[in-house]
């Protein structure tokens, strides 16, 4: 008796297959992307794009959380971080880092190019919201501090600071506004790539002493 | 008849209200701007804008381009330096570099480590029929002095850690070095034994101390036989005599021409010595950082004139020399003059060297 041949399945069933199995992948590859933007590999305490995991081969120990933050090095203080948050307040702030500041006296992130006057004058600050305190610490060195309720990350006194100064004032991703979405609109609007994913467990990119 | 009429009003109205509501959509998608293109949209007062404060009256200038500019093959520079005869001394990478004022390279020297500074000294035989050169070159902690072969002659003890050197400059018997890192002025003899420390805060001798945010911190000596330091935190260039005591000092701040702008200004500058080119002999020449400015001051502090201001030395007009922090921690221009008067300022930036020559008639 002739075995019966098993019948080709016809076009139609193919296509359906086919569909299936191309919305599946769809699916895995936007899940994939989704999950890479939350998650990268972290190697020595940085994020790596590719290659195993030293210590288990998958991901269970080496891929971890991810947060957004600004490469100071690379940030150009254009403004967008303080229009672009999807928050009313952005969730961007100018930070100080003290060992980097040369404490000066006349500092260009805290007063104006032309100050009428070399005091804490409204009229001669630089921050239009007033967010930088000046404080004197001996002759010729002053302090300054961000109030960080008042900044709204336009980096006007980046600007300064970097043009004049040792760039102690940048822009950071504060992490307890940050909602860390996945697709940042700031990171979407940063016109010099500043915007970069960093582990969660080191969420801040702070300059380093490279001055007297 | 009239309320089939109305009947065919209201779905046209609906229709078009939703042909709007499409329109308006497709209007609102169009202009999202998700890649920044369109600006903050923050007002004037939150931009930074030294435009004006940049622009220079003409009348000003005294100096104009008046060659090709070196390119001196560099990916970083630090210093410049001329000898007696007007061969171009630029140290960056880890190299000296000599060009002639055309350009073409004369001779290089490897060295050990990234300089910082150099300076060129002319030594003349005991018959005075030939000549030898010296070349010092400050590291980060230490000098290394060569030869015009490029032939190491001597390495200095390292002053540590905390040193930065920023200058060096020689006279007679005595060889001055800045320190950035410890905000003081080393003299050394030419053996390399340190015999001074120069600039340490001492009310008692009403000298201020060192005021150096960055590391910017230069020196020279003048014909007069006094050093002169610049106090870049005060605004200030302070004339010393070789034992350490304060004569007097010139400079303001100001953002206007006739001042130093920013923080901590001058970031350098040189002594013209030869024949007079700017109207007064031993004038100073000095270098500005954030608003890049080259000017002229008389040997009192006088302010003469502007050898360069923003828009000579920024290419296409711009007034900011950088864009980026690593551009901006990298725009101390430096300075040089040779014997006829003409100023070869080093642009830290493009590593390139641009040569200006007082121009015969302003006017």
């Amino acid at each position: 008796m002739a075995e019966k041949s098993k019948p080709s399945p016809d076009r139609r069933q193919f296509l359906a297959e086919a569909f299936r199995y191309a919305a599946l992948g769809t699916l895995g590859v936007i899940g994939g992307a989704a999950f890479a933007k939350r998650y990268r590999m972290v190697q020595d305490g940085k994020c790596v794009d590719s290659g195993l995991c030293k210590e288990c081969g998958l991901f269970e120990k080496c891929y971890k959380p991810q947060v957004w933050q600004i490469d100071p090095y690379k940030c150009i203080a254009c403004g967008n971080c303080a229009t672009y948050c999807v928050l009313e307040e952005s969730a961007v702030k100018c930070v100080q880092v003290y060992p980097v500041c040369g404490y000066c006296k006349i500092c260009f992130g805290f007063f104006e190019p032309e100050p009428h006057d070399i005091n804490e004058g409204a009229e001669n600050q630089l921050c239009p919201t007033g967010a930088i305190k000046r404080t004197y610490i001996e002759d010729p060195y002053y302090e300054y501090t961000i109030d960080e309720s008042l900044c709204i990350g336009c980096g006007k006194c980046v600007k300064g600071c970097n043009t004049f100064g040792n760039g102690s004032f940048f822009l950071q991703v504060r992490h307890d506004r940050c909602l860390n979405c996945n697709e940042c609109a700031i990171a979407a609007a940063c016109p010099s790539g500043a915007f970069v994913r960093v582990p969660a467990d080191r969420p801040y990119l702070l300059k380093e002493v490279e001055h007297a | 008849m009239d309320r089939r009429l109305g009947a065919t009003d209201i779905r046209v109205f609906v229709g078009i209200l939703i042909g709007l509501v499409i329109v308006i959509a497709v209007v609102a998608v169009i202009r999202l701007d998700t890649t920044g293109e369109k600006g903050s949209g923050l007002g004037t007062d939150f931009e930074y804008n030294l435009e004006q404060l940049g622009k220079i009256d003409p009348n000003l200038i005294l100096f104009e381009e008046s060659a090709k500019p070196i390119d001196t093959g560099f990916e970083t520079t630090h210093a410049i330096s001329i000898d007696s005869h007007g061969a171009i001394y630029v140290a960056g990478d880890k190299v000296v570099r000599v060009f002639n004022d055309g350009g073409k390279l004369l001779n290089t020297i490897e060295l050990p480590e990234a300089p910082m500074a150099l300076t060129v000294e002319t030594i003349a035989s005991e018959d005075s029929k030939s000549e030898n050169l010296k070349i010092y070159v400050a590291m980060k902690d230490h000098v290394e002095i060569y030869n015009g072969d490029g032939k190491s002659l001597a390495s200095w003890k390292s002053l540590g850690d905390k040193a930065i050197l920023t200058s060096i400059a020689v006279s007679e018997n005595n060889v001055f070095i800045a320190d950035a890192g410890n905000r003081i002025v080393w003299c050394y003899d030419t053996t390399g034994k340190i015999i001074n420390r120069i600039g340490r805060k001492e009310e008692d001798r009403n000298i201020p101390g060192f005021v150096i945010p960055s590391p910017y911190f230069d020196l020279a000596v003048g014909r007069d036989g006094l050093l002169r330091v610049v106090n870049p935190g005060i605004h200030h260039i302070e004339a010393y005599t070789f034992e350490g005591d304060l004569e007097f000092a010139w400079g303001e701040f100001s953002t206007g021409v006739k001042g130093f702008c920013g923080c901590c200004n001058p970031v350098n500058f040189a002594i013209l010595g030869g024949p007079d080119p700017a109207g007064a002999d031993d004038s100073f020449v000095t270098c500005e950082k954030g608003l890049t400015r080259v000017k002229i001051y008389d040997p009192e502090g006088s302010f003469v004139g502007v050898v360069a201001g923003p828009e000579q030395l920024v290419e296409g007009g711009k007034v900011e020399t950088c864009d980026t922090p690593e551009e901006c921690h990298l725009g101390g221009f430096d300075v040089a003059v040779d014997s006829a008067g003409r100023v070869f300022v080093l642009d830290t930036i493009k590593n390139i060297v641009r040569i200006f020559s007082r121009i015969e008639d302003p006017s």
